[in-house]
């Protein structure tokens, strides 16, 4: 096949679209839709893949939280709610034990109130109680100040280390420093702020403020209260080690007989991928399948206007075979024609996503921050899906029509008006 | 020195089905054409005239007899071989003219060099010549519909002429033209002719007919009469 051939095809597809405006516009109407969801469910989920990503590696890849709860849903609930609380004694028992890792400490949390002179936040804080050693994990990580020491935890001082969040909801001027708090009405003095952990997708993580367990115990009590115990293996690699000590301890420590289940869990930021991988799999599938859809609506659509053209065209087609066009030059042209349609569609649907994605980015953090995620440019690898994806929508559409006009019979077309 | 055989019928027949009944379109025709002829088919309608001009132009295959064109079993050929064939051999003129409607003068020139395979600047140069030689040269740009009937025409022939075919096969050329124009145009076969080439006139007009050297009467899918025209008519003045 020539490319002049070709070249000629696409001039003459440009012309006859040109020609017929409005039709052309409603028969690619269809791969416009099919393109404009692949593109903006792609621009979405490759956003959210990102912000998944980032936010498990800020969580530490390498530890673990021994819990009563379990992050991964895939446990059930009623079994979860069942078990029975792991207690402070325990949780310390625990901590001993344990050789393998390299920090292993217990914390408390609960919902909280925090005031700073006249601003009050009242949801979404939780306040842990925790040890000093909290400090060493990737979660007590400072940014400004330091965590509490032991001495600090052992005469339960009313100081707090507050998370990223917190210090940027009470001190715009990143002055927190020094400054005195009320945590649910008690007075305590701000003596750090946690690193960043969360994203947008989960802020909650800034949301935290950590004070000695001691003063925790004061002010919340912690009998019947179900601990969580932070582990932290060192490396990646001692993951491994790390959780199976960890299974054999806890079930030795809550006395659990040989071939029960374990009524606590090891929760993991793999959990969580797991878990979001999954919902991912099924929004993906979900996608494909409404994508699909409309790519069946679109290739309808050019195909049924191919048809009308090569009606429309039969004189032109019986000149041209006269005049020495063979078979496969006919069938080039109206394939390139219908290609051509809907690489049009899909440029036309890039422009309007482009405006759309950039508008919906730039626009709908200000009203709902939690898609302060979305990104106002779109990734480059979805022009080229949907480029490629228009062609094979047009090869598909315009093959039929195609080989009927290729088949045409000379005198008969000559002799058509 | 016997003149280069173009076109060698022998005993062919054209059948149509039109739903249980036969319609025999040409029964038994027969007949040799040679370089450098000036050949008129004449008959009235329903005289199988388009049919036997359909199958002189590779257009259409005859249902049985024999086809040879310089040579070649026509009958033989794939839909592609004849395509190459026309594209090559056989220069045709319509009564309609059959130029495409959204392509300039030009362009529709260049059509069978396209289908030949031509480097474009090359075919743009061929067109050009093409179009001089029919003095449509001021014309080129304009598009069918911007034209009088005479200057589609000569679109028409100046495209016939590209490929230097062996025959020029024109149907009813001034069917839709005026007696002026038409004369004119008789005049450009006449010197085509007087250049070399063979012309097949398929017509059912006495007057355009007598421009030609040999006059073939068709009459109900049979061959009439076969004569040569002694005093062929060369004067064109209106």
């Amino acid at each position: 096949m020539k490319f002049a051939e070709i070249f000629e095809a696409v001039i003459i597809a440009l012309n006859s679209i040109r020609a017929n405006k409005m039709r052309s516009l409603l028969a690619s109407l269809g791969v416009v839709i099919g393109i404009s969801v692949v593109i903006i469910m792609g621009w979405v989920l490759t956003a959210l893949d990102d912000v998944l990503a980032e936010t498990f590696s800020m969580m530490g890849a390498d530890a673990m939280t021994v819990s009563k709860w379990d992050w991964s849903g895939g446990k059930k609930w009623e079994e979860v709610m069942a078990r029975k609380a792991i207690t402070y004694q325990q949780a310390e028992k625990f901590c001993e034990k344990i050789k393998s890792a390299e920090v292993a400490t217990p914390y408390i949390s609960n919902g909280g109130t925090i005031k700073y002179k006249t601003n009050k936040i009242e949801s979404m804080v939780s306040v842990s109680g925790t040890k000093s050693e909290y400090g060493l994990t990737s979660s007590g990580e400072v940014s400004q100040g330091r965590y509490f020491n032991k001495s600090e935890e052992h005469v339960s001082s009313n100081v707090v280390v507050i998370g990223h969040g917190i210090n940027e909801l009470l001190f715009p001027e990143n002055d927190a420093l020094g400054k005195t708090i009320k945590v649910n009405g008690y007075k305590f003095v701000v003596i750090g702020v946690i690193k960043k952990q969360g994203t947008a997708m989960m802020d909650f993580m800034d949301n935290q403020v950590f004070i000695p367990l001691g003063a925790y115990s004061g002010m919340f009590g912690i009998s019947g209260r179900s601990f969580s115990i932070i582990v932290k293996a060192g490396s990646k690699e001692k993951m491994d080690e790390v959780r199976l000590e960890t299974e054999g301890i806890m079930r030795s420590v809550r006395n659990i007989k040989p071939g029960a289940e374990s009524d606590f869990s090891i929760n993991e930021s793999k959990t969580f991928e797991e878990t979001f991988a999954k919902i991912q799999t099924y929004v993906w599938g979900v996608g494909i399948g409404m994508t699909s859809l409309s790519f069946l609506v679109g290739i309808i659509g050019i195909m049924n206007i191919m048809f009308v053209a090569v009606a429309e065209r039969t004189k032109e087609i019986g000149i041209r075979k006269a005049l020495g066009a063979p078979r496969r030059s006919i069938m080039v042209q109206f394939i390139v024609e219908a290609t051509t349609l809907c690489v049009a569609g899909s440029i036309l649907s890039l422009i309007f996503c482009s405006g759309l994605v950039f508008a919906v980015a730039t626009i709908a953090p200000k009203y709902i921050p939690e898609l302060s995620f979305l990104s106002p440019v779109m990734p480059l690898k979805l022009f080229i899906v949907a480029t490629f994806v228009s062609v094979c929508v047009g090869l598909l559409a315009g093959l039929i029509p195609a080989y009927r006009a290729a088949k045409l019979d000379v005198v008969d077309s000559l002799r058509s008006d | 020195m016997e003149k280069e055989v173009i076109i060698n019928i022998e005993n062919i027949a054209k059948i149509y089905r039109m739903g249980e009944e036969k319609v025999y379109a040409l029964r038994n025709v027969s007949l040799n054409i040679s370089k450098n002829e000036y050949v008129a088919i004449m008959g009235p309608s329903g005289s199988g005239k388009s049919t036997l001009m359909n199958i002189l132009g590779c257009l259409d295959t005859p249902s049985f007899g024999k086809y040879l064109f310089t040579n070649q079993d026509v009958n033989e050929m794939t839909d592609n071989e004849l395509a190459a064939i026309r594209n090559k051999e056989i220069g045709f003129v319509f009564q309609t003219f059959n130029l495409l409607p959204r392509s300039n003068a030009l362009k529709n020139v260049e059509l069978p060099l396209v289908y030949s395979g031509v480097k474009a600047a090359r075919r743009e140069e061929m067109a050009i010549k093409a179009l001089e030689d029919v003095s449509l040269a001021d014309r080129m740009l304009h598009r069918p519909n911007e034209l009088s009937g005479g200057q589609r025409q000569r679109v028409a022939i100046a495209r016939a002429l590209i490929t230097t075919p062996s025959i020029i096969l024109a149907d009813e050329p001034t069917g839709n033209l005026d007696s002026k124009t038409s004369i004119e145009i008789m005049k450009l076969f006449h010197d085509l002719w007087i250049k070399g080439n063979t012309i097949i006139l398929v017509t059912h007009e006495e007057d355009i007919a007598k421009y030609a050297h040999r006059i073939i009467r068709l009459r109900d899918g049979l061959i009439e009469s076969d004569k040569p025209n002694e005093n062929p008519k060369t004067n064109f003045n209106v």
